[in-house]
């Protein structure tokens, strides 16, 4: 685990200034016609404009490939929804990105053991995606979560975020942001913020080392496992409760356009802290570009030496595939030159890191995780994630590891704990009751009915 | 040739070729859709036949039920609602108003606007527009979104769909009223009827099959509403107001259940034909006897 930590910490260090030589793309010589090959959707819709505007350049700097990408569709559509009919048509687009539904496409996709492209990569972020040994995907960039901070906030209440270890420093900086007037927190009801990311803070807590929280990932799996016992599970809920103490948030709506507003107070200054991940800050720079805004860990006990106390969740979004059952051997090769375009060539780069601007201006503001990597993350908050992973302070995202659909079931239950619809023994035994029997993909099991 | 008995040609060049369509994409998706079921598929293929299991996965799921009596009761709210605001409408429309043609198009608009800009208009309006101006009133009402509980996302769900498609319905219903002869509605009043009476006994009896119409209609969309469920509660909160095609889509495409997904979808056919065949049966009756 510590090695690989290490790999994350160069990986993102490199980008302060380590070149490694990186293989020419395969297309420096001519080709006579150009061979089509397609992407499903943008990665992101909230960045289709600038990775538009990467294709836009990757096309004529060769003479191979036109890749074509089709269009995002609605936000309800789930990415099975999307692929299943393009595979029962035998018309599966060549690269599709995804997170949970990995094992699922496993046997459609290539495998990039041993490629150029995912040497590159810090072994531990290709964990999620290799499924029985065979490399599936290759990561986007990392994402971070945790408490969201307005530095300018924080100041004014006289809160150092630095000072902030236990469960109890985190509620004297409650008491103190609400003394000067201020929201302390906001604690989204969004299924998804509570499904997948809050959710994650128990299982990341729920064992020191990787092999341990998937052996609490087996013992739910089995139906074995007695949550109520667990003493992490109960500083998880005793965590919950704080921060739904001194939420502002008294009356959830459960609907996604809760996020715009809560970032909206998060900028202009009405509240201190909000659970949220580094997604967020493109919307507060919106509203406030002179803001600064930093990323801190939540404490989930008041032992300052505790477990991941210090560190903040920082995991993979999504990785691409690249279909290998509808596709043509020319198109994977344009899809794999497309995909080293973009990471290692220095247009790509900046396409790849810079920040976005307004109106589709910019870039995608990713945070580099390929070795060689040229072009340095911008923002204020891509500066601070990047010095949790330096100091080796990163949780893993277990919740790449639910089960598909599974976060939509942990949210409902924790939205309804939120407005004291169960009990903390209901929540307990849903989540207990959603994993029973579930097939163990990190454990290379497939997925069947 | 075989073609020489000419009722064999005339079906050749008239009927072969919508039966060629009703098969290729009624008969045979149904068809193939219900044989899914039996196997063990998981959206991209299936290996092998296994039986039940998918109908035992979907029984035994509660959810399942919940959100069909969810559904049964939002469609016995949204088909009373949404008859007795068209056929008030239409009786409106049809008095003697000079500006009856203008409230018609008025009434008719909303059907017009997609269902899922519909619902993210009203879900605006129920969570910033109402309770910002109960906040800034302070009213005793609206105080937080009609769409933050179970019950409240019920109403506000009946109040689009009604909003949404009386309008349609209205205009069956005007149908129905200006077919009625003139001479009947004159006899009645010769006879001194009140204009209660006379709809009562002489138009709703006249007009049966008005009535027919739009209560399959609503039935229908009671059952299939998925657009306005999607973009106005999302199912929240807590997957409570989920109606039923909404349950067999998350079902198989975000949970990946894909056998049990479409056991569910066969499972709701029965249901909706089911409603349909009783309803159509009464209301013929009712035609019959008129």
């Amino acid at each position: 685990m510590k090695n690989t930590k290490k790999l994350v910490a160069l990986a993102i260090s490199s980008m302060v200034g380590i070149s490694l030589l990186v293989t020419a793309p395969a297309h420096s010589a001519a080709c006579s016609s150009r061979t089509k090959f397609t992407m499903e959707g943008t990665i992101k819709r909230e960045i289709e404009q600038q990775f538009m505007s990467a294709v836009k350049d990757y096309n004529p700097s060769q003479s191979c490939y036109t890749l074509e990408v089709y269009p995002n569709h609605p936000s309800s559509d789930t990415f099975l929804s999307i692929v299943t009919p393009k595979y029962a048509a035998h018309n599966a687009a060549t690269i599709m990105y995804a997170l949970q539904e990995i094992p699922q496409m496993a046997d459609k996709v290539i495998g990039w053991n041993g490629s150029p492209l995912a040497g590159l990569v810090p072994s531990n972020l290709l964990a999620a995606a290799t499924i029985k040994g065979k490399i599936v995907g290759i990561p986007s960039t990392v994402e971070a979560f945790g408490l969201l901070y307005n530095k300018a906030v924080l100041d004014k209440a006289g809160v150092d975020p630095t000072k902030i270890a236990t469960r109890s420093d985190l509620e004297a900086a409650f008491k103190a942001l609400q003394a000067k007037g201020f929201n302390a927190i906001h604690f989204s009801d969004v299924w998804w913020s509570l499904g997948a990311h809050f959710m994650n803070e128990y299982f990341t807590h729920a064992g020191a080392t990787s092999s341990a929280r998937l052996k609490v990932l087996d013992s739910l799996a089995n139906g074995s496992k007695n949550l109520s016992n667990d003493p992490t599970w109960n500083d998880y809920v005793a965590t919950f409760d704080l921060l739904k103490k001194y939420s502002d948030n008294t009356n959830p709506t459960f609907q996604d356009t809760e996020f715009l507003n809560s970032v909206a107070d998060l900028a202009s200054g009405k509240t201190g802290f909000l659970f949220q991940g580094n997604w967020a800050e493109p919307n507060l720079l919106q509203a406030d570009p002179k803001g600064s805004y930093g990323i801190m860990n939540l404490p989930m006990n008041n032992d300052p030496k505790g477990y991941g106390n210090d560190s903040i969740a920082v995991g993979v979004p999504g990785y691409f595939m690249i279909d290998r059952i509808d596709s043509t051997a020319a198109q994977r090769q344009g899809a794999k030159d497309f995909l080293t375009w973009l990471y290692t060539s220095p247009a790509g780069q900046h396409h790849v890191a810079d920040a976005a601007g307004q109106n589709g201006a910019g870039g995608m503001g990713f945070i580099p995780v390929y070795n060689g990597f040229k072009v340095q993350a911008a923002t204020y908050m891509a500066g601070a994630i990047a010095k949790y992973v330096g100091a080796n302070k990163t949780l893993e995202w277990v919740n790449t590891y639910f089960p598909a659909g599974g976060q939509n079931i942990y949210g409902d239950l924790g939205q309804k704990y939120m407005v004291g619809k169960i009990t903390a023994a209901d929540y307990a035994k849903g989540i207990q009751d959603a994993w029973k029997g579930k097939p163990k993909t990190w454990r290379g099991e497939a997925v069947s009915n | 040739m075989m073609l020489k008995n000419p009722l064999i040609k005339k079906y050749a060049y008239f009927g072969l070729i919508p039966s060629i369509f009703f098969l290729s994409i009624l008969a045979y998706p149904f068809v193939q859709g219900a044989y899914l079921t039996f196997t063990n598929w998981n959206g991209f293929g299936y290996t092998k036949v296994i039986g039940f299991p998918n109908y035992l996965h979907a029984v035994q799921d509660p959810v399942f039920w919940s959100t069909i009596w969810f559904t049964v009761k939002f469609v016995i709210g949204s088909v009373i609602a949404v008859n007795a605001v068209a056929f008030g409408l239409a009786l409106l429309v049809t008095s003697k108003l000079k500006s009856s043609n203008v409230f018609r198009t008025f009434f008719f608009i909303p059907n017009l606007i997609g269902g899922i800009a519909l619902g993210v208009i009203w879900q605006f309006i129920f969570n910033n527009i109402l309770t910002g101006l109960s906040h800034k009133f302070a009213l005793p009402f609206f105080k937080s979104s009609l769409l933050g509980t179970t019950g409240g996302a019920y109403w506000a769900l009946i109040l689009v769909t009604v909003w949404q498609s009386s309008g349609y319905m209205m205009i069956i219903y005007i149908t129905g009223l200006v077919s009625i002869d003139n001479e009947v509605l004159e006899a009645a009043k010769v006879d001194g009827a009140s204009a209660l009476r006379t709809l009562w006994n002489i138009k709703m009896p006249l007009m049966v099959q008005a009535f027919t119409i739009s209560l399959f209609l609503t039935l229908r969309n009671g059952f299939m509403a998925y657009d306005v469920n999607l973009s106005l509660t999302g199912g929240g909160p807590f997957r409570t107001t989920e109606l039923v095609s909404m349950h067999v889509y998350n079902e198989a495409f975000s949970y990946g259940h894909f056998g049990s997904g479409q056991a569910k979808a066969v499972i709701m056919f029965i249901f909706v034909a089911l409603a349909a065949l009783l309803q159509v049966g009464v209301s013929k009756r009712l035609e019959a006897n008129s």
